[in-house]
């Protein structure tokens, strides 16, 4: 009898080996049938042409392609350097400090985290726009109207706008795992609070600021709905992407463009995670 | 003094950028929430506030709405099912596969969702009914959102315990399933809760995949949004985005929420709570029943009520036996089971050897400690013993008669006591213990007097409907013992359950298990690397070395009759010395040692030995009466008695003791009388 038993109970570790796949299976069905056979679709569409990179090479010789990839990085990338400055500091200062209405601060800060990007455009356009408040207070000031919403500036503010949000709470969940001794310990050893900053503050925030710097610029690169709405006279490569596929029909060039989008967006990711040894966190 | 110093230009500098963002943030909020209320935008207020334009959006676009939100709640249920488990796995095992995973759950991160967009047009395009149907646009959103819901649970179920936590449950006998959804999922609800809020807003709120994907049907929110900014009505696209943030504030304000509460209940210590009041005032106890107040007291307290016999006899009185499925004790109480080990080695998958080929037989009813430094194999050989781990493949595991080698431990009918207790946070003391029982199936009724037995015999009837971060360490400590017997065990296994204590109650918890060891009359196995832990709880002591036993005995044999020098100088102090073997005699400078007098000691080849004596088998001598002369080196007064290190003319270090009330001077000259009977030689 007891054998029997013996034989019906498996151990734990063949339990683990049943349950494994069962348990994985939905996702793996859910990412091979939506993006690893998408992705791969793509993949073979930009290689169909005279000879397997002409698409790439059309892209990476047609002036108009590489003007919007020149445009499209240097934006990112600006975006990135803005954002994790301002949005470093501003994040340090709120973790640190305790005073009156911080709260809402932060709250007000924090709130337009969820906003889509298309938002974001209607917003810089509010702003910035011909009936934008900058406008209208440029106007009553100098008498000229300021509007910056339909160019590069506009872009960038929508991006600084979409972006500062995100940085901020990764940055105040990094700051206040530092431990404040460390800061009272440099201190107490005569560094300024400059020194603090620098060789304190900056080294144990760096791997958060890498990793929100990174998902920032792979989100300005990627970026659509604020372009979109706002139409601006600088075609990003999301919005080329777009253009490309709907009004131009040139599926093979919006995959060739989208599949060299991935790559240099996954490939920054990539790099911060190794940079940083830590996986990113998670953002939109 | 911090915070004097940060109030000056710099906190201003500091806090006006910060300002500055926030109107930049804030002030076309206000504009749009103006813009939507006011009868022309661009006349101003002075033109009136009117509720038209919301109402023009709700006739317009409501359809959008009711979309954005089915198309979000399907999503999340999706990306609940799909997600919860994959993160499970991918916690648990860490091998290729889940590798891979992760690095998928990256990509749509770093993909645009215009290029996946674009890809899944270009792969299901064709297929009419699934592109004109939102179910194309849930697809988009559930790849886009996955990742999102399995890092929350993921870094959730992180930072509990997870595995810990399981195989206490398993310890009692859960299965897989059991395990899955009464201990994982209930402990990785703020995860689940969190990732969930994330998952609804992102799908609310997505628009660069929904617009590749929508047809003039299936428009979402954001769809008819970005249609409401090309209406060049600035009103109606105002009046849109009110609308929106009506829907997202109450999700962010959660999301706030559920912040707030993890820090506040994190696990934080209690004794850190306790540190910061320390006017605990004590009660005072009546009847006979100790309150377990929330002071360091109480655990040291209890001792005088668990020690008093009474209570472990009524509760050995107590049938062990005949109304549990489970219980395969026999009838004596007194003698468990016997447990044997056969040629079990363990070596884990990536080459470490963590245990040698290893035979130990424990009688039943016995008390046997495994006692060695880290990384002896110690941990390994319960494991082995528990069903946690599988020995190399010719190692066998008896119960009795009974091969249980491929038995998994739910159904071994073991108790276990972890290290870090592996108590369930999601159920309170009295579920914990009653937990067992719970899955064995047993009713209700003896459930509860099970239940009520067992804290009684711990004496922490208070603490019945605690929470488990309500408890101080000991008191954890006592509801991991109380759960563990509970199920009526045929072996007790306890593994470092002490190690996290403060010193002072491991001596407290030490002697009542000891106690509750000896009178519940089960075969333990006991794990520590505290020596005296192991020689107070110890039938026999097992001393485990690199991975293989070096000595099996009792405490005293193991004390006084180590097998080589690793157990002598494991256990207690040890001093060594040389000297000359003449005729019959061992030679020291003042006074010899005759050979017949110490009988411990094996003659070798050579004429010089090395031999071996416990600080306390040498005493001060009067002049002349000693075996040596040696300098004092220093001396540490401990109250009762002085504790030196002294040194003879060959430079050899002797720790010795002396009484309290002799005082000692750096470089005294002392002469030393070492105990004949008590010297002993080893092998290497």
């Amino acid at each position: 009898m007891n054998i029997i038993l013996i034989q019906m109970r498996t151990n734990i570790l063949s339990m683990k080996k049943i349950f494994i796949p069962i348990l994985i299976t939905p996702v793996l069905i859910i990412f091979t049938a939506f993006f690893i056979l998408p992705v791969a679709q793509l993949a073979v569409k930009s290689v169909q042409g005279p000879h397997i990179f002409s698409t790439y090479v059309t892209m990476l010789t047609t002036d108009r392609y590489l003007e919007t990839l020149f445009y499209t990085v240097i934006l990112s990338l600006g975006v990135t350097l803005v954002t994790v400055i301002i949005s470093g500091i501003s994040g340090v200062f709120l973790q640190r400090n305790e005073f009156y209405g911080k709260n809402i601060l932060v709250a007000m800060l924090t709130f337009p985290l969820a906003f889509p990007g298309v938002v974001v455009g209607f917003m810089i356009i509010l702003l910035a726009g011909r009936q934008g408040l900058i406008g209208n207070v440029s106007k009553a000031i100098s008498g000229e109207k300021i509007v910056l919403a339909y160019s590069m500036a506009g872009l960038f503010l929508g991006y600084i706008y979409f972006s500062i949000p995100r940085v901020i709470t990764t940055v105040m969940a990094a700051a206040e795992k530092i431990d404040p001794r460390l800061e009272e310990a440099a201190l107490s050893l005569g560094a300024s609070t400059w020194q603090v900053t620098r060789d304190v503050l900056v080294p144990a925030l760096s791997p958060a600021l890498v990793s929100a710097g990174a998902i920032c610029f792979a989100t300005a690169m990627g970026a659509f709905g604020t372009a979109f709405t706002l139409a601006t006279d600088i075609d990003v490569l999301a919005v080329v992407i777009y253009t490309e596929f709907t009004l131009s029909a040139n599926i093979t060039m919006a995959s060739a463009l989208s599949i060299f989008l991935g790559i240099i967006t996954w490939g920054v990711l990539s790099l911060a995670r190794l940079s940083t040894g830590e996986t990113l966190a998670a953002s939109g | 003094m911090r915070l004097m110093k940060k109030q000056t230009h710099l906190f201003y500098a500091q806090l006006t950028l910060t300002l500055l963002m926030c109107v930049f943030l804030i002030v076309p909020v206000i504009q749009s929430v103006m813009a939507g209320v006011t009868v022309n935008y661009f006349v101003g207020i002075k033109s009136g506030l009117t509720l038209k334009w919301l109402k023009e959006v709700w006739r317009l676009y409501s359809d959008t709405i009711f979309r954005s939100i089915y198309i979000g709640l399907t999503c999340l249920a999706v990306d609940i099912i799909t997600g919860i488990p994959a993160a499970y796995v991918m916690v648990k095992c860490k091998n290729r596969l889940t590798r891979v995973i992760e690095e998928l759950l990256v990509i749509p991160l770093a993909i645009p969702g215009l290029a996946i967009a674009l890809g899944i047009l270009i792969c299901y395009g064709r297929w009419t009914t699934f592109r004109m149907s939102w179910f194309i646009i849930l697809a988009g959103h559930v790849i886009f959102t996955l990742p999102f819901m399995i890092r929350s649970v993921i870094a959730v179920m992180s930072s509990f315990n997870m595995l810990e936590m399981e195989e206490g449950a398993a310890s009692l006998g859960a299965g897989f399933w059991n395990r899955f959804f009464e201990i994982v999922i209930p402990n990785a609800k703020s995860g689940i809760l969190a990732g969930s809020l994330m998952v609804f807003t992102l799908s609310i709120g997505e628009f660069n995949l929904t617009w590749m994907l929508h047809t003039p049907l299936t428009k979402t929110l954001p769809v008819g949004l970005a249609d409401s900014y090309a209406s060049m009505r600035l009103e109606i696209g105002s009046a849109y985005t009110i609308v929106f943030f009506f829907m997202i504030i109450p999700i962010l304000m959660a999301m706030q929420w559920i912040g707030k509460s993890k820090s506040k209940f994190s696990d934080k210590p209690a004794w850190l709570d306790r540190i910061r009041r320390p006017q605990q005032v004590m009660k005072v106890r009546h009847c006979g029943v100790a309150h377990l107040q929330e002071t360091r007291f109480s655990d040291k307290q209890s001792i005088i009520h668990l020690t008093s016999m009474k209570k472990l006899r009524q509760y050995r009185s107590h049938p062990l036996t005949p109304e549990t499925s489970s219980g395969n004790l026999t009838g004596d109480t007194k003698t468990g089971i016997s447990i044997r080990v056969k040629n079990c080695s363990k070596t884990f998958p990536d080459g470490t050897r963590a245990l040698n080929s290893t035979n130990l037989s424990v009688e039943g009813g016995e008390s046997i400690v495994i006692l060695g430094p880290s990384g002896c194999g110690k941990t390994t050989i319960l494991r082995i013993i528990a069903g946690l781990e599988m020995p190399d493949s010719d190692g066998k595991v008896f119960f009795e008669d009974e091969d249980v080698t491929k038995i998994p431990i739910e159904n071994r009918n073991v108790g276990m006591v972890f290290q870090s207790y592996a108590l369930f946070p999601n159920m309170n003391v009295a579920d914990n213990i009653a937990y067992g029982l719970k899955v064995r199936g047993d009713v209700l009724k003896n459930r509860q007097r099970r239940v009520d037995e067992m804290l009684e015999m711990m004496q922490i009837a208070e603490l019945k409907y605690r929470n488990i971060n309500q408890l101080s360490g000991g008191q954890k400590q006592r509801v991991a013992l109380a759960r563990a017997i509970a199920i009526r065990p045929r072996v007790l296994l306890l593994d470092e359950p002490l190690t996290a204590l403060d010193a002072k109650l491991r001596d407290v918890l030490r002697i009542e298990i000891e106690h509750l060891l000896k009178f519940i009359g089960i075969t333990s196995i006991y794990v520590t690397h505290d020596q005296s832990e192991a020689m107070a709880l110890g039938d026999r002591i097992v001393v485990m070395k690199k991975g293989g036993i070096a000595q099996v005995g009792t405490p005293r044999e193991i004390y006084f009759k180590p097998a080589n020098r690793f157990v002598a100088e494991f256990i207690g102090a040890i001093n060594r010395i040389k000297c000359r073997v003449e005729g019959d005699k061992l030679v020291f400078p003042y006074n010899n040692i005759r050979l017949n007098d110490a009988t411990n000691i094996t003659l070798a080849k050579e004429e010089e030995l090395e031999i071996f004596f416990r600080p306390e088998h040498v005493t001060i001598a009067e002049t002349g009466t000693g075996h040596l002369e040696v300098t004092v080196d220093s001396a540490i007064f401990t109250g009762d008695r002085t504790q030196l290190v002294v040194s003879d003319i060959f430079k050899n270090l002797i720790r010795m003791e002396a009484p309290g009330k002799i005082t000692f001077r750096k470089g005294e000259s002392i002469e030393i009388r070492l105990d004949s009977t008590a010297l002993f030689t080893m092998e290497e």
